[in-house]
């Protein structure tokens, strides 16, 4: 059963540009799902589209939003504001945006859970010690007196974390948890979220343009392109077995230890991401794909390649080999 | 302007550099100093590309802006092809070395058209004449993969990949023979990211470049780099040519960045990185190893003396636990695998 369903999300902005096109995520309870893609696929407007928190001039549409049963794509503002935080929570890239730099640490823990629980000052505080503990910060006590801008970047991160698993969500949005991050941070960020929610069953959304981050986390993978999600499978199948020409694109442009010889050429993917208005047909990819032709600008069915495994492109695996 | 450069000696030559910044010193707080770069000795060959590597606060990228002359060192001297930085006023150092940045939305001036800010350079020299800097310009362009004719527009009507390559074309219009590119494809996506790196290693070997190149990214340091120095507090704790760095690391530091490498082989779970909460701090670096408060592996030693220097066949690595095959070498990094 799952825990956040998102059906048809389509995001439109006032300068006639389609950010989200129609998109489908399904996450179970305990699951991590990764909604990979390059800045300008769409992927952080669908968090803030599910978030309710897009900006104002941006139109939001779906057949349905279910969070742990309930439709939130009809909720009110104010059920929202009440959802948010408490069923469904987020964290950022950049904890320094997102944590008030005039609020100790201690505070601004407290106050999530006070809000949402009605919980007494000294009962959040303890909350907010033992939430830190959690996360793995040594000293609790003496972190919920300080100020954001006292803690390291990865300590941030951690209190991010913290103040989202306040109130037990169901769901936790993680957009580029840990892109401004060092990597050995990074690994103790990732460790500590895969620990969570094998202790308390977290559904984790990860939005991430780092596909070593997503193989490692995710369960299921989602790549998103010009607003629509273009592959889709568990992580095995889809970096085992990328279908989608972007899929590959993306995949072949990162260096891997082992896979390139000293001086060998990266295989980039050429051009940039297009804008896609109303007017627009066919597969987005194609002005940037080698093996276009004149069939992707016709809407394109979407393919299987195994149970769970899909995506949007004209061409099936064998006329793909024989195009390159 | 050839008679700059010394072909035989190394292309980059550092030695005992520091440098130290004052933080604090406000209404409230007192005075602390931060030593950022703290005696820090190399020489790169021409041709060669060095990575360096390190978390934030290790120094890198106080050690590009030494080396490129934007920060004055607080000791030590830098001689790019055989001449010291100190010695060469800014339009000479200009012609011997250039840098691109991580952000091209920020390194490029929003107000200018593309011709003028790769222009800019051979303006600042003073001595070439109109139509041979618009030929230069349009030969840069070309050069990086651009269309001369994008000269005409201004930053904020390209793409970040293209931002990246005027400012690569901006770097290489005075011909250099050293380029220090800190963080230069950690603003771009993957796919931006590899074009890049394609560009930088054929402008490499076209032109006969030396880079060094600072990164986070270890991955793209193992695919451009010739050599790899890593950082720890203003220190290079470890340096090797790049196969040997990555294929069988020394220092307990360098095997912890290595083993937070995230490749995507799904089903390898994320790596569990024995480091601590603890992170470097460059206003207050622990006596003794400055690396053994976070070390996995320290002994009580390490908490009062300074790690030997151990150098085995060009590889360098400043550990008390690095097995001790060769002789301690008493002038510190020089030709340890970064020289010729």
């Amino acid at each position: 059963m799952s825990v956040l369903a998102v059906q048809d999300l389509r995001v439109g902005f006032r300068d006639g540009t389609l950010a989200v096109r129609g998109i489908s995520l399904d996450l179970g309870h305990g699951e991590t799902l990764g909604l990979v893609g390059e800045s300008g696929c769409g992927k952080s407007v669908t968090s803030l589209a599910v978030m309710g928190l897009l900006a104002r001039g941006a139109a939001r549409t779906a057949a349905g939003i279910r969070l742990a049963g309930e439709d939130i794509a009809r909720a009110s503002e104010r059920r929202m504001a009440q959802l948010r935080g408490d069923r469904i929570a987020m964290i950022f890239q950049e904890p320094m945006t997102s944590l008030n730099p005039a609020y100790t640490v201690g505070d601004q823990l407290s106050e999530v859970y006070r809000r949402h629980r009605g919980a007494g000052r000294l009962q959040a505080r303890d909350r907010a010690a033992d939430l830190l503990a959690r996360v793995g910060i040594a000293n609790p006590g003496l972190r919920l007196a300080q100020y954001p801008h006292e803690l390291s970047g990865g300590l941030r991160q951690r209190v991010m974390i913290a103040m989202a698993l306040m109130c037990e969500p169901d769901v936790l949005i993680a957009d580029e948890p840990t892109t401004a991050l060092d990597v050995t941070v990074q690994a103790q960020i990732l460790r500590l979220l895969q620990d969570l929610q094998k202790e308390t069953g977290l559904a984790i959304l990860l939005i991430t343009h780092d596909l070593g981050v997503v193989a490692r986390m995710a369960d299921r993978v989602s790549v998103m392109y010009a607003g629509e999600i273009v592959e889709s499978g568990t992580a095995e199948a889809l970096f085992g077995r990328p279908m989608h020409p972007y899929t590959r694109g993306l995949l072949d442009s990162i260096p891997v230890p082992g896979k390139l010889r000293p001086g060998d050429q990266l295989k980039a993917i050429p051009g940039t991401v297009p804008r896609i208005t109303a007017a627009f047909r066919g597969c987005g990819f194609r002005d940037r794909c080698g093996l276009a032709d004149r069939g992707c600008e016709d809407t394109i069915m979407p393919r299987e390649e195994g149970p769970q495994h899909r995506y949007l492109c004209r061409l099936s695996s064998e006329l793909q080999g024989q195009a390159s | 302007m050839t008679a700059l450069i010394d072909e035989a000696g190394p292309a980059v030559s550092v030695r005992g550099l520091r440098r130290d910044f004052v933080r604090g010193g406000g209404l409230l707080s007192t005075h602390a100093t931060v030593r950022a770069v703290d005696g820090v000795s190399f020489d790169v060959s021409h041709g060669e590309v060095l990575g360096i590597v390190g978390e934030s606060g290790s120094g890198k990228s106080t050690l590009a802006r030494l080396i490129t002359g934007l920060l004055r060192p607080t000791a030590g001297d830098v001689r790019i092809a055989g001449r010291s930085l100190a010695e060469a006023d800014r339009r000479q150092r200009a012609r011997l070395i250039q840098q691109v940045f991580q952000d091209p939305y920020s390194s490029l001036n929003p107000t200018q058209r593309v011709r003028d800010i790769v222009a800019l350079p051979l303006v600042a020299q003073g001595d070439v004449p109109r139509e041979e800097r618009a030929r230069r310009v349009s030969e840069m362009l070309a050069l990086v993969g651009l269309d001369p004719a994008v000269g005409e527009r201004y930053p904020g009507q390209m793409s970040g990949g293209q931002r990246q390559r005027v400012a690569i074309a901006r770097a290489l219009v005075l011909k250099p023979r050293i380029v220090v590119c800190d963080e230069p494809t950690s603003a771009l996506d993957v796919s931006v990211q590899a074009q890049i790196l394609n560009l930088l290693q054929a402008l490499r070997r076209e032109l006969n470049l030396t880079l060094v190149f600072i990164s986070h990214n270890l991955a793209v340091v193992e695919h451009i780099a010739t050599h790899v120095a890593v950082m720890y507090l203003g220190r290079i704790v470890e340096a090797a040519p790049t196969a040997e760095l990555f294929g069988s690391p020394r220092h307990p530091y360098t095997a912890a960045l290595l083993q937070s490498v995230l490749t995507p082989e799904p089903g390898k779970g994320i790596p569990r990185i024995p480091l601590g909460e603890g992170f470097p701090d460059p206003a207050a670096i622990p006596p003794g190893c400055r690396f053994h408060p976070r070390c996995p592996s320290a002994l009580p030693a390490c908490a009062d003396a300074s790690p030997p220097l151990r150098v085995d066949a060009g590889h360098l690595v400043e550990c008390i636990l690095a097995p001790e095959t060769a002789s301690r070498e008493a002038t510190s990094q020089v030709h340890a695998g970064l020289g010729p």
